[in-house]
């Protein structure tokens, strides 16, 4: 090989090697614990077994039915109730209503140590009113995510804080807990 | 030859140049326990993933919740990029600056990192020449926060300050009334500031370095404690001995009757639930109040209204003026609406205290002072459990009978679907000392009840058999 061509790539090699450290290795030069401590474990996805889930939709006489459903649910608690929201927020195919009555999405999902979930979902671009639709868009939610993970309570967050209420009634600046009175009898 | 390559080793040399100008950040030092690290930053953020690894932390991403927990010893933060919210060892956190997302994972402010994230794990910042040491302690002076919870007993006020964080304070009685608590190198701050409901504990203001605590007239300190798993303050009011001194004078806003306070539903800006262009739940539940208050007046009782106009009130508000007002009954009147059109029908709630985890926490809370301050014995003071349960239970068992009672009217003379009595956590019913419901007259979502619902005759016989239904309450009571 011509020794001006083999100059030219060691330097393009040297270069490109510079490059990289900039670009890759240039933060967290700490050795002495560098090596020992990953700076982040990536996400691994695990197949998660299918189970019937109990999905609660507002019906006719303004209470909650279940619905049930496959689906694939995660062991952790913040994956099953983020399986579980996407599940509401896709909508009944029974002929329920929406628990969310606008086209609302999955900001977040916290679980405290206490075993308190919260529930980041986007507020409604519109000023929702009742507290029928207040009290079936909470419970739908709250007792879903109750029936079907080991949460404790969960309190529900609009685009990213909390509301003390979203209709005027109900008081959601708190967890809250399983309730059973807005669901269906048998 | 020899100029192509110089050329492009020329060439090649100055894009690196312009690289690290234009992409690559500069650097912080970040020192702890004779180690440092050098950690990107981005514009004013700096990567977390070199500073947990400095501290010996864990940090790990839920990709699914778009969650990153940090984590170090017990300790554990919950944060996600663009989000205000954090968690911090359980309890939710606003910070004034979102993480955002970085090459590494998740990057922060130096305020962030220094309050809410060293913080917790017992460490804060201090600058040198290029860089942070990270130290151990909490630094001082910084804001403790506070959340204060109130449980009147028979004869006594429990008032738990639950804090962010240990700290050391003095109690000092104010000669015009109330106290102060004394904060050493600390600056109170209270979550989510909301009126307190207590008889004998008026408010709190916060200021710097001391807490102010306004009492009722003729309530002063009996005793106050620093207890530590949870760190809170626990103080305990009631009645004293009157002073030498005269008391100062307080304008006394009622003076009659106990009076049964009708709350119109909404108001002002809060129209509530529309019906159709016009037509509004602010203006129908004040009318339906104002036909009720003349149906009660009429009988002999005395009514006071929360609002008598278009005004907005606070829903917290609402409770406490029946409060101040010793009221014997709270009447809030609201008509309601739903997504599914056929839904009609009136429904009464009343107050549902198991729906809240704040509510058994309040309680357990409740359960710990009073063992705490009956000594230590483990069944600590019953008495003033028993008052609680005694008072909680009385005001619901009389709330569930008003609302029998008014449904059971609603029903009979209305003809309406009967949506029967229920329990909720309604804000406007929180707190209430005496019973209390929220009647939803009917949905303005129905076109035919709507109808009815504006109809002039139709809102007389709502509110005479609201009226009728308080009397069977009243009468039997």
């Amino acid at each position: 090989m011509n020794r001006r061509v083999l100059w030219i790539v060691c330097a393009g090699v040297a270069v490109a090697l510079l490059l990289a450290w900039l670009l890759f290795f240039r933060s967290g030069r700490m050795t002495p614990v560098e090596e020992d401590l990953p700076a982040t474990i990536a996400p691994t996805p695990t197949p998660a077994p299918k189970q019937q889930v109990v999905l609660l939709f507002p019906g006719r006489d303004g209470l909650l039915h279940p619905e049930l459903r496959q689906v694939s649910l995660p062991k952790e608690s913040d994956t099953r109730i983020q399986v579980l929201v996407e599940e509401l927020l896709a909508g009944p195919t029974s002929g329920l209503a929406p628990v969310i009555p606008y086209s609302a999405e999955l900001r977040a999902v916290f679980v405290g140590q206490n075993n308190q979930a919260y529930i980041d979902l986007t507020g409604p671009p519109e000023p929702l009113d009742g507290s029928m639709t207040e009290l079936m868009l909470t419970y739908g939610l709250v007792n879903t995510i109750l029936l079907n993970t080991e949460v404790t309570a969960v309190q529900l967050l609009f685009d990213g804080s909390q509301r003390p209420t979203l209709t005027g009634h109900l008081d959601l600046s708190r967890p809250l807990v399983l309730n059973k009175r807005f669901i269906s009898g048998p | 030859m020899r100029r192509t390559v110089v050329f492009i080793l020329v060439f090649a040399v100055a894009s690196v140049v312009v690289c690290v100008a234009q992409g690559l950040p500069p650097t912080l030092e970040f020192r702890h326990q004779g180690l440092r690290i050098e950690a990107d930053t981005l514009r004013d953020r700096v990567e977390m993933a070199p500073i947990m690894s400095l501290l010996g932390g864990e940090m790990t991403f839920s990709a699914s919740a778009g969650v990153w927990a940090l984590s170090l010893g017990e300790n554990l933060i919950q944060i996600a990029p663009d989000r205000r919210l954090i968690l911090v060892n359980g309890e939710l956190v606003e910070a004034q600056d979102p993480p955002m997302t970085s090459p590494t994972g998740v990057a922060v402010t130096l305020a962030f990192l220094d309050r809410h994230i060293l913080a917790t794990f017992g460490f804060h910042l201090e600058t040198f020449t290029g860089g942070y040491s990270i130290v151990p302690g909490v630094r001082f002076g910084d804001t403790v926060s506070i959340r204060p919870i109130t449980a009147d007993f028979g004869a006594t006020t429990t008032l738990v300050l639950a804090l962010s964080r240990a700290v050391s304070v003095s109690v000092e009685e104010i000669p015009e009334g109330g106290l102060a608590i004394l904060f050493e190198n600390a600056s109170p701050q209270i979550d989510a500031p909301t009126p307190l409901r207590s008889r004998r504990v008026r408010s709190l203001t916060a200021g710097s370095g001391r807490l102010d605590v306004d009492l009722a007239i003729d309530v002063g300190l009996l005793s106050w404690n620093i207890l530590t798993n949870p760190d809170r303050i626990v103080l305990e009011f009631g009645r004293v001995p009157p002073t030498p001194t005269p008391a100062p004078v307080r304008v006394v806003e009622y003076s009659g009757p106990a009076p049964i306070v009708i709350d119109p539903g909404h108001g002002g800006d809060d129209t509530g639930a529309i019906g159709a262009p016009g037509q509004m739940e602010k203006d129908l539940t004040l009318t339906i109040a104002r036909r009720l208050t003349q149906a009660l007046r009429a009988r002999g009782y005395t009514v006071r209204l929360t609002r008598n106009s278009d005004i907005e009130r606070a829903l917290t508000d609402r409770t406490a003026l029946a409060n101040r007002l010793e009221a014997r009954l709270f009447i809030s009147l609201h008509a309601n609406s739903s997504t599914i059109s056929s839904v009609r029908g009136a429904e009464t709630y009343y107050m549902s205290l198991d729906d809240r985890a704040s509510d058994a926490a309040a309680q357990s809370t409740a359960d710990l002072e009073n063992r705490a301050s009956g000594g230590s014995s483990a069944t600590g003071s019953p008495l003033d459990l028993i008052l609680w349960d005694m008072a909680q239970s009385e005001v619901l068992n009389e709330s569930s009978r008003l609302a029998l009672a008014v449904q059971g009217r609603l029903n009979a003379l209305l003809n309406l679907r009967d949506r029967g009595v229920k329990q909720a956590p309604f804000v406007v019913l929180t707190g209430a000392t005496m019973p209390a419901v929220l009647v939803e007259v009917g949905f303005l979502s129905n076109k035919a009840e709507r109808d009815r619902l504006l109809s002039p005759d139709h809102q007389q016989r709502l509110a005479d058999a609201i009226a009728l239904g308080i009397g069977d309450f009243l009468g039997g009571s």
